[in-house]
């Protein structure tokens, strides 16, 4: 599946190169903006590499006003750029389409980065039917995406310049983290969020949108979802995770725990894995217990799961593809909820 | 390099990470994690490659608990038993 696009400016998203009269840069290519529209609607992040001054990208945005998740202006390689754009957005390789008219560019980042889908832009009409960039369904977090990345790109600034710890920042933020049941209209998003993360997601593969469904309707598993907000904006449903309560006497299994890559640093995870102890203990459980797939991608989910006490066992973890279980025994003291976690469901914390 | 050198480099690292120079002089007792250094999800597994590409070692894959993480002295003493530094 591919998450973002990044555009070329020059004759690629513009129709001429801007800097042959910056004062009077070429509008946008009309079919180049047609599709960008209509892959953003899908919940493509749309993205910018261009030798170019920073101002042809802020004049890029201006003129299609469209929200850029990422803009990379400068002098070095493309592939240069994408690597950039990839971290900034915490992407992979090959959740990146790049477009470029420039054959020279195209094969540049072809060569340096293979798993970028690289496109000339008289493909791009075609390319935007096929199944990569084709999401089944498009959540309302997903038609925000571009929006949530400005956002937090403001938040980010305001961080840079703030003095005090992380959760004195999160609080000055005015974070809401909302924990609460999930509902019908929840799962599309929950879908999404199975397919979508990888570095905080303990199934190596996506859970169909029937399997979340049937789950609502059983009396023996809770399906949560958590929902992050600040002074920044809303930012929806971020995170997830689904309990199987009465499979082993005492102990709440956790078959699945998920949160986008988005929430990174605002004290999600930590909040659903301290309500997770202590919804499991105010239940009369003794014992949590996560299963989690070892995956290349999910290590940043087992720091979050040891850092909130979590343990799965002594010594070398076994081959990507098994199957671990990281327990917490639900004595005092528990993993502290933290105060912006403002609301939970009755009884379970 | 010995095991004092290793010391020396890891936190060099942590400090690089954290953005400060706390990680420099701390007891080595102190956690990385959480109210110790405050390393969040994201920067741990940063330090994991660093430490992947600097020494060809990688604790995600030897250490399922992350029980390396525990500490500045945890993680010095994990890599100076895997260099065989003594």
């Amino acid at each position: 599946v591919i998450k973002a696009l990044v555009w070329d400016l020059d004759n690629t998203l513009l129709d001429g190169v801007y800097l042959e009269e910056p004062e009077h840069p070429p509008p946008v290519r009309h079919d180049s903006a047609k599709i960008l529209a209509e892959l953003a609607g899908r919940g493509i992040l749309q993205a910018i590499a261009s030798r170019n001054p920073p101002e042809a990208g802020e004049y890029a945005a201006r003129a299609t006003g469209h929200d850029f998740a990422a803009i990379e202006c400068g002098w070095g390689a493309k592939s240069a750029a994408i690597e950039a754009i990839m971290s900034e957005l915490n992407l992979a390789p090959e959740e990146v389409a790049f477009t470029d008219d420039d054959a020279m560019e195209r094969a540049e980042v072809g060569y340096r980065l293979p798993d970028v889908l690289v496109l000339a832009p008289e493909d791009l009409r075609e390319a935007a039917s096929w199944p990569e960039f084709s999401p089944a369904e498009v959540t309302d977090e997903a038609r925000r995406r571009g929006e949530l990345y400005r956002q937090r790109r403001a938040r980010r600034e305001e961080a840079r310049a703030f003095g005090g710890s992380r959760d004195d920042f999160l609080r000055y933020c005015g974070t809401r983290v909302t924990i609460a049941w999930a509902r019908e209209e929840d799962l599309p998003r929950l879908h999404e969020l199975s397919e979508r993360t990888h570095q905080f997601n303990s199934a190596a593969s996506a859970w169909p949108q029937p399997a979340f469904a049937r789950l609502l309707s059983s009396s023996e598993h809770h399906v949560v979802v958590l929902r992050l907000a600040d002074r920044f904006g809303d930012d929806g449903i971020v995170g997830a995770c689904v309990i199987a309560t009465s499979e082993a006497p005492g102990s709440w299994r956790v078959p699945l725990l998920m949160m986008s890559c988005r929430a990174l640093g605002r004290g999600v995870i930590d909040a659903l894995l301290a309500w997770l102890c202590r919804a499991a203990r105010a239940a009369g459980a003794a014992q949590a217990a996560v299963e989690c797939v070892l995956t290349s991608r999910n290590v940043p989910l087992r720091i979050a799961l040891t850092s909130a006490g979590f343990r799965a066992g002594d010594g070398p973890a076994p081959p990507a593809g098994s199957t671990v279980i990281y327990r917490h025994e639900l004595e005092l003291p528990l993993p502290v909820l933290p105060d912006w976690v403002t609301q939970w469901p009755d009884g379970t914390a | 390099m010995n095991a004092a050198g290793l010391s020396a480099d890891i936190r060099q690292m942590l400090a690089g990470l954290t953005g400060d120079e706390r990680p420099l002089t701390a007891p080595e007792s102190t956690p990385l994690l959480r109210d110790g250094l405050g390393l969040d999800s994201l920067r741990g597994t940063m330090l994991l490659a660093q430490i992947s590409r600097q020494y060809g070692i990688d604790i995600a894959a030897e250490d399922l608990n992350l029980d390396a993480l525990a500490s500045i002295g945890a993680l010095t003493d994990f890599l100076s038993r895997r260099l065989h530094l003594g």
